[in-house]
């Protein structure tokens, strides 16, 4: 029986932070996601700044999903303008959607979570036996960031996105440019299905209440009303009159819990769980070949769902890239009044909620911030007491490695909740 | 022409001796504006390049590597590394979070061999501070110019002989 484990460093996750498990009687007694890192107090940070500098602010919370911060603060904003912005600026927002969902999906699924279900210890071990899986990794990792730059400037923390639209259309060569690197990874995208499906997946089957923007036309990852598997919809502006955060002594980050006190999910199974029927055609058709029964219930297949979403983000790209034909003004114009505003996209790791008030000048008098790490904390630990029972009679080595790798599977971005650290299994006696 | 060798600084511009690297590069170019505009030679100023250096080493004959280090050597003192010996300093972190130029040529030579064919040399300046907002150390700062011939050296090292091979 395990009595104690503590791992120096959870690895290959964004951010640092710490897992704390007390056993009694073979049953988990106390379970926590430790989240000690000083607050980041970006919301703090916003106030009495202009509201267009709101985007670019966020995006650095994360380097992994800054065009979610930019996207959600955007829509915000609009709203609380009354701003309504044109069909191609909508659309090349998605597109800029699909490079991060690109970079990050094809991050995660090969280098952070992969090495875990092919039982090795970082991507470097995977690169020495299977140097193919790894190379085709970083080119479809790159291809998202290639993306990225051709209309952002930057492959990270890309600069064009502004409340209004963009800054300028980003240049129509350099994007119909990236149609070849594209096709060939709406190509590897269908193979990373295909594969994903053979890996050895632990057995745990949850009872989730999946959470995720949605929309009857396209699969939600701009925008959309938001769905639950166990309630009615709301609109975004609404969201948090259902979602509530709250604190919770051991973490510098809030839980999140719906107003009923329940743990909800969010992120790519919730996505697939509740939008499938909007995936893109070759998606669609990579989920029924590779004979994947929905709802996908268990924590650790969440990397089958980043694979299909993979290639639905490569083939709404393709389609957006060859209709990519910007006309008239990038942006539309600001009219400043005082207002109030929600906007909520689907971030790779899941719904990002951001509500602001502004002043009649433009600056900000108040910003909330909802990311989904934080509102799948409280879910962390139900998952991981769900576990505990299958663990405790494992060798210590492998009972902390399963421990970790449900923490991994959710692809947690501890830098956006805030910083994560130290697994600690004890039991007392 | 295309280039065959890169010299690149690598570092963080707002974190005191981190920035080292950038520095000396940018130096070397305006001192030595005669080799680093030459064709063959491409330069590049990275902050925080990531897996991203493999594709600057891509296809490239040499390359001079420029990065600040830490060290029990005195501030400002300049080590040269070769490939294999800088590989020497890889450290165990799992996480890509902990990676440094080491683990990233590490990974580039497990998924691409023929990097051992590049003649990689890295220049690793020894920094003192590397706090968020801070400036160069005067020790630092005071080693750039010498940083600067020793990468004149690497570069003209380099191109003969890439030259006697290519002959």
């Amino acid at each position: 029986m395990i009595e104690k484990i503590e791992v120096p460093a959870l690895a290959r996750v964004e951010g640092e932070g710490g897992l704390y498990i007390k056993l009694k009687d073979g049953q988990a007694e106390e379970i926590r996601v430790d989240i000690y890192e000083p607050p980041r107090f970006f919301e703090g940070f916003l106030q009495g700044r202009f509201l267009q500098e709101v985007p670019d602010i966020t995006a650095r919370i994360c380097g992994i999903c800054p065009v979610a911060y930019q996207m959600s603060s955007v829509q915000a904003l609009e709203s609380a303008l009354g701003i309504t912005i044109s069909e191609q600026t909508r659309l090349l927002r998605r597109l800029l959607y699909c490079g991060e969902y690109i970079e990050s999906h094809a991050l995660h699924i090969y280098l952070l979570q992969a090495p875990d279900l092919l039982g090795k210890e970082s991507a470097l071990e995977l690169a020495a036996v299977a140097p193919d899986v790894v190379r085709n990794a970083l080119r479809l990792k790159k291809i998202g960031n290639d993306l990225l730059k051709a209309i952002g400037g930057r492959s990270v923390h890309p600069v064009n996105a502004c409340v209004g639209g963009f800054y300028r259309w980003p240049d129509v060569e350099p994007i119909k440019a990236l149609l070849p690197d594209l096709e060939w990874g709406l190509e590897a995208a269908q193979e990373t299905v295909r594969w994903s499906v053979t890996l050895p997946y632990p057995d745990l089957e949850l009872d989730y209440e999946f959470v995720a923007l949605h929309r009857p036309d396209e699969y939600a990852v701009y925008d959309g009303d938001v769905w639950s598997s166990k309630r009615k919809p709301v609109p975004v502006d609404e969201f948090d009159k259902v979602y509530l955060e709250e604190h919770v002594r051991h973490s510098n980050a809030l839980h999140s819990r719906t107003i009923d006190g329940n743990p909800y999910l969010v992120g790519p199974l919730a996505r697939l769980n509740l939008n499938h029927e909007q995936l893109s055609p070759l998606a669609q058709k990579a989920l029924s070949e590779a004979g994947i029964k929905l709802p996908l219930c268990n924590p650790y297949k969440s990397l089958i769902a980043r694979a299909i979403e993979l290639v639905d983000a490569y083939e709404t790209a393709i389609q957006l890239v060859k209709n990519y034909q910007p006309s008239g003004k990038a942006y539309a114009p600001l009219t400043l009044k005082a207002g109030v505003g929600a906007g909520a996209s689907e971030a790779p790791r899941g719904l990002l909620f951001h509500r602001y008030a502004v002043d009649a000048q433009g600056l900000v008098l108040r910003a909330r911030i909802v990311p989904p790490t934080a509102q799948n904390l409280p879910r962390m630990e139900e998952d991981l007491k769900s576990l505990v029972p299958q663990i405790i009679q494992l060798p210590h080595a492998e009972a902390t490695l399963t421990a970790e790798h449900l923490v991994r599977s959710y692809d947690p971005c501890i830098s956006c909740a805030t910083h994560f650290l130290k697994l600690r299994i004890e039991e007392i006696e | 022409m295309e280039a065959k060798i890169t010299v690149i600084g690598i570092g963080q511009s707002l974190r005191g001796d981190d920035a080292a690297g950038l520095m000396a590069v940018r130096l070397w170019q305006k001192n030595f504006p005669e080799t680093a505009s030459r064709p063959e030679v491409r330069v590049e100023t990275l902050e925080l390049p990531g897996l991203g250096l493999l594709d600057y080493l891509d296809g490239m004959q040499a390359a001079v590597l420029v990065d600040a280090i830490r060290s029990p050597d005195p501030a400002g003192s300049l080590r040269r590394f070769t490939l294999r010996q800088a590989l020497a300093f890889t450290s165990d972190a799992r996480s890509a979070h902990g990676w440094g130029v080491a683990e990233t040529l590490q990974l580039g030579l497990a998924l691409n061999p023929s990097l051992c064919q590049c003649r990689l040399i890295l220049l690793g300046l020894s920094g003192r501070h590397f706090q968020t907002g801070a400036a160069l150390s005067p020790e630092v700062e005071a080693a750039l110019p010498y940083a600067a011939e020793r990468i004149e050296h690497e570069v003209l090292r380099s191109l003969r002989k890439l030259a006697r091979k290519n002959d």
